[in-house]
């Protein structure tokens, strides 16, 4: 499967949670490459960031979402749980040592770009008009730095 | 296991933030080098130095992204409330006999790498500008006294 490339599509505009998404694709691209490599531990390693930060990434939108009272919250944390319970499955079947890698790559693929895309599309305008210091000059420049230093 | 090795990534360049990240990764090291030794009775202390030196650390910054008036502080605080969870299942699980070490030890790398790169990156402008406004109106006693409110 080719690399994610990070495009408009996927931007909210809000600056800490476009910085988490990316570091996602960053980790997706990264287990496509771990794959290739066929290098079991390195596979291992990055399924743990990616999984492990996923999770983090979700507590985090939830917080947010929690925070400006968004009406269909419910419904995105739903969406979070059945995925939460997937992941734990494959962490499960990986750690009974099945090759579970290039299954959760493609699911990861669709789905977790998918509802980068469209669900977390819809929480952005209640974000952001709750929010609106979040927008500011100083955290784009800070972005861009960010974004150099990862994306090199 | 391999040592968690400083990088300049890893500075937010609010000092006394560093230094505490700093304490942090030298008890994770400290965990890794006995990690193969199987003493449980050394492991037992890291960890429980390790839990009380985060959770201090935790409440530390979280105070600091309160007084700044942070936007994603709840966010924030619930990224730390579940990493709190998970290290306490590792160590439940470390009292009822598992060796948990190198599991825990994986996560811990994982999480703290990419917690400081990413979630405390993007508190950093913010607490940083309310830190230098605080200093200027009340010398830098206010940072001795909060560090002590923390840490004893």
């Amino acid at each position: 499967m080719a690399y994610i490339e990070w495009t408009e599509d996927y931007a909210t505009g809000i600056n800490v949670i476009d910085g988490q998404h990316k570091r996602i694709i960053h980790y997706i691209n990264q287990l496509g490459d771990a794959q290739n490599l066929n290098e079991s531990d390195l596979i291992d390693e990055v399924l743990l960031n990616l999984i492990d930060y996923t999770l983090s990434h979700f507590a985090f939108e939830e917080s947010l979402m929690e925070d400006v009272d968004y009406d269909a919250s419910a419904i995105h944390i739903k969406t979070h749980d059945a995925f939460r319970e997937k992941i734990d499955t494959y962490k499960k079947r990986h750690e009974a040592g099945e090759d579970i890698a290039n299954e959760l790559y493609k699911l990861l693929n669709i789905w977790l770009v998918n509802h980068i895309k469209d669900d977390d599309g819809s929480y952005v305008p209640v974000v952001k008009t709750n929010i609106p210091e979040i927008n500011g000059p100083e955290k784009q420049s800070w972005i861009k730095s960010k974004i150099q230093a990862f994306f090199k | 296991m391999q040592h968690i090795e400083w990088t300049d990534d890893l500075n937010t360049e609010i000092e006394v933030i560093d230094s505490q990240h700093h304490r942090i990764v030298d008890y994770i090291n400290k965990l890794a080098e006995i990690s193969d030794s199987n003493e449980r009775d050394q492991v037992d202390k890291i960890l429980g130095e390790l839990v009380d030196y985060t959770l201090s650390h935790f409440a530390f910054e979280e105070s600091l992204m309160e007084d700044a008036n942070y936007s994603f502080i709840n966010g924030h605080k619930r990224v730390h409330q579940l990493f709190v969870k998970r290290v306490g299942d590792f160590q439940q699980r470390f009292k009822m006999g598992e060796n948990i070490t190198l599991e825990l030890l994986a996560m811990l790398k994982s999480w703290l790498i990419n917690h400081i790169r990413s979630d405390d990156n993007d508190y950093v402008k913010t607490v940083k500008a309310n830190m230098g406004e605080i200093n200027m109106t009340q010398g830098d006693g206010w940072l001795t006294r909060s560090v002590k409110k923390f840490f004893g």
